[in-house]
């Protein structure tokens, strides 16, 4: 048994090896998704003007440096009191960065010297990162005014202490752009283990009907369970490949293109580059099994195309919507299959731990379905309506 | 050997589309026994089933002792088909599609080679043993395909239509590739709707029609079964009319 599902996923590899021109586009596309679509997005981020501007800060102690929190205030920022819990607040993304006045804060400025204000937040939050940027400039900005004004009224001119006259111009479009990359290579990730195997896929199972060659398959010993199983073996092989070509793009682009900055606190390693492997694992395993199930049902590979188009709308739907809900996500989406990578995937972006038991977790559901489709697949080809029509 | 019992199978939602309707008939080893009939007699569904492809709704039938419905596991291996679907692998070499099957057989490695070699060398498909099948002519994808239903040396051959698509020296040559394995003890079953390629093959003759057996003999016991003049006419006799039938 075991003989005969190797012998099946073997020939197809060398089958597929040797469709040159699908197998070259496969990889290719896979290859040149992250530099062409990481330089799109920056080149996106780059031209876009500072728009609408949505800041929040709470504040601890405000009535310490009222003319700070007028500034602020004038500044279009609402200012709310801070919770007595916001650093535990913070460190769960519920709230996006808290301002801490020093109690001696007017006594020091009274006396010369510098007023402390401290700006708490955590810099791996991929939503807060346009919050954070927006209040360190805005305290900046207090900052040289304030030194402008003491310097105006001793009769220099501002220039003089400020020799450098650098302007920030905040590239980030609301919130999104740091987002909008990490959900890039997200969502890159869990497209090539669908669209990466889609081809050999209906190739390998709509194309036997198609080409007559499904017929003798079936009359030689091997099960039509064994067939399914060797031609999911040797497409996840595959598709492994592809979405590591896939990520392994992302990572070069990331590692060596002198790519403007972004206020994107990237950091994309090797190791990640593994993190990532092992959170589409199910995924490489699901996604060929439910490509061979519809390419099955196809009489001819025209016909098996569209039953996979359904596929791939809901799947590339799924972590957009996630994306753009921008929701802290429900504790049992971690069972809901591409849901639950697209969040551990994030994990890993943001420099989270990935703990083994969510892996497992988000692995139970697609490897259920893995079987499931395989079974499927197998049962679809016992039927004897496969042999009619050609 | 090949015993057929009463087979019978239906198709469509009301299963009133009778393919095969209560057919007997045996097939002998060391024998080629053909199956003539016009189109839509039901031949191809009747080596479906004796193929295991299909179950059928009524009757028997046991290939090499073995029942088609009960023993599914042993007919396989013990037949070759060349069936009316006879697709190769257009990105595998002829050599290739042919081991691929044997794989699936169960045929070693060391035996492969060998066979293979012997079934090109027969079928005159050397020379393109080890090109890739995407670019052979119709009559040499047919010889591989034939070379690919035999490659684990099957006592029961069951071919459909063999000779389609081939030119007059391929078909004399399948000819003796098929007399040669007659004298090997081995039972085949040929179906076809060239009343000439039957005549000329086969020891036997049964003549289908509407999916059932319309008579059966050698080709003399027809001749004076149907009492016409000569076999062509006693076929069109025995069927009613010589429609479908290719002179």
């Amino acid at each position: 048994m075991l003989s005969r599902i190797l012998a099946i996923a073997r020939k197809e590899l060398v089958d597929a090896s040797r469709d040159r021109r699908t197998l070259t586009m496969t990889i290719v596309s896979a290859a040149l998704a992250g530099p062409i679509f990481l330089m799109l997005i920056f080149n996106l981020i780059a031209s876009q003007a500072d728009k609408s501007r949505d800041v929040k800060l709470a504040v601890v102690a405000a009535e310490r440096a009222p003319a700070l929190i007028d500034y602020l205030k004038r500044q279009q920022v609402t200012i709310t009191v801070a919770p007595a819990d916001y650093e535990a607040k913070i460190r769960a993304g519920d709230l996006d960065a808290a301002l801490l006045i020093d109690e001696n804060f007017a006594r020091d400025v009274a006396d010369g010297r510098a007023g402390s204000v401290q700006l708490v937040f955590d810099r791996s939050r991929d939503r807060a990162q346009a919050a954070i940027g927006e209040a360190e400039a805005l305290l900046r900005g207090y900052n040289r005014l304030w030194g402008q004004q003491r310097l105006l009224l001793r009769g220099i001119a501002p220039t003089v202490g400020n020799p450098l006259d650098l302007r920030e111009v905040n590239v980030a479009t609301p919130r999104q752009s740091g987002a909008l990359v990490l959900f890039l290579v997200a969502f890159y990730g869990l497209l090539a283990a669908i669209v990466g195997g889609m081809a050999f896929a209906l190739e390998a199972t709509a194309g036997e009907r198609e080409r007559a060659s499904l017929e003798p398959l079936l009359m030689t010993p091997a099960s039509t369970l064994e067939i399914a199983t060797g031609k999911w073996l040797s497409l996840a092989i595959f598709v492994l490949l592809i979405v590591f070509i896939t990520i392994g793009g992302f990572y070069l682009t990331l590692a060596f293109a002198p790519l403007p900055s972004v206020g994107v606190p990237f950091l994309f390693s090797a190791r990640d580059v593994l993190r990532f492997m092992a959170v589409l694992l199910p995924l490489v395993a699901l996604m060929p099994a439910i490509l061979l199930w519809l390419g099955s049902r196809g009489r001819s590979i025209r016909e098996a195309q569209a039953n996979t188009q359904l596929l791939l709308f809901v799947m590339t739907l799924v972590p957009a919507a996630q994306m753009f809900l921008q929701r802290k996500e429900p504790d049992w989406l971690l069972y809901v299959p591409v849901s639950a990578q697209y969040v551990l995937l994030n994990r890993v972006l943001r420099g989270d731990a990935l703990a083994t038991i969510d892996l497992l977790q988000a692995a139970l559901v697609p490897l259920l379905l893995t079987a499931a489709a395989i079974w499927a697949f197998a049962r679809t080809w016992s039927r004897e309506a496969v042999l009619a029509g050609k | 050997m090949i015993a057929i019992d009463a087979l019978a199978k239906a198709f469509g939602a009301k299963r009133d589309v009778r393919a095969v309707d209560s057919v007997s008939m045996t097939a002998a080893d060391g024998a080629i026994t053909g199956v003539l009939g016009p189109n839509g007699a039901g031949k191809t569904t009747l080596l479906r089933m004796l193929a295991t492809l299909i179950v059928p709704d009524g009757g028997h039938a046991t290939v090499d002792g073995h029942d088609i419905v009960r023993e599914r596991d042993q007919v396989r291996r013990s037949i070759g088909v060349l069936s009316d679907a006879r697709g190769l692998y257009p990105r595998l070499t002829a050599r290739e599609n042919i081991a691929y099957f044997g794989t699936l057989h169960g045929v070693p490695d060391a035996v492969m080679r060998e066979r293979a070699d012997a079934l090109l060398a027969a079928l005159n498909l050397d020379a393109l043993a080890d090109r890739r099948v995407q670019g052979f002519s119709q009559g040499e994808k047919m010889k591989v395909a034939i070379a690919r239903a035999l490659i684990h040396d099957p006592p029961v051959i069951m071919l459909d239509e063999p000779t389609n698509g081939l030119d007059i020296m391929s078909v004399r040559a399948l000819r003796e590739q098929l007399r040669a394995l007659r004298a090997a003890g081995k039972c085949l079953l040929f179906s076809s709707h060239v009343m000439q390629e039957v005549v000329a093959l086969c020891d036997r003759i049964v003549i289908l029609g509407h999916g059932r057996v319309v008579a059966q003999g050698t080709a003399a016991e027809l001749v004076a079964q149907s009492g016409a003049a000569t076999l062509e006419d006693a076929f069109v006799t025995l069927l009613g009319s010589g429609e479908g039938l290719a002179a």
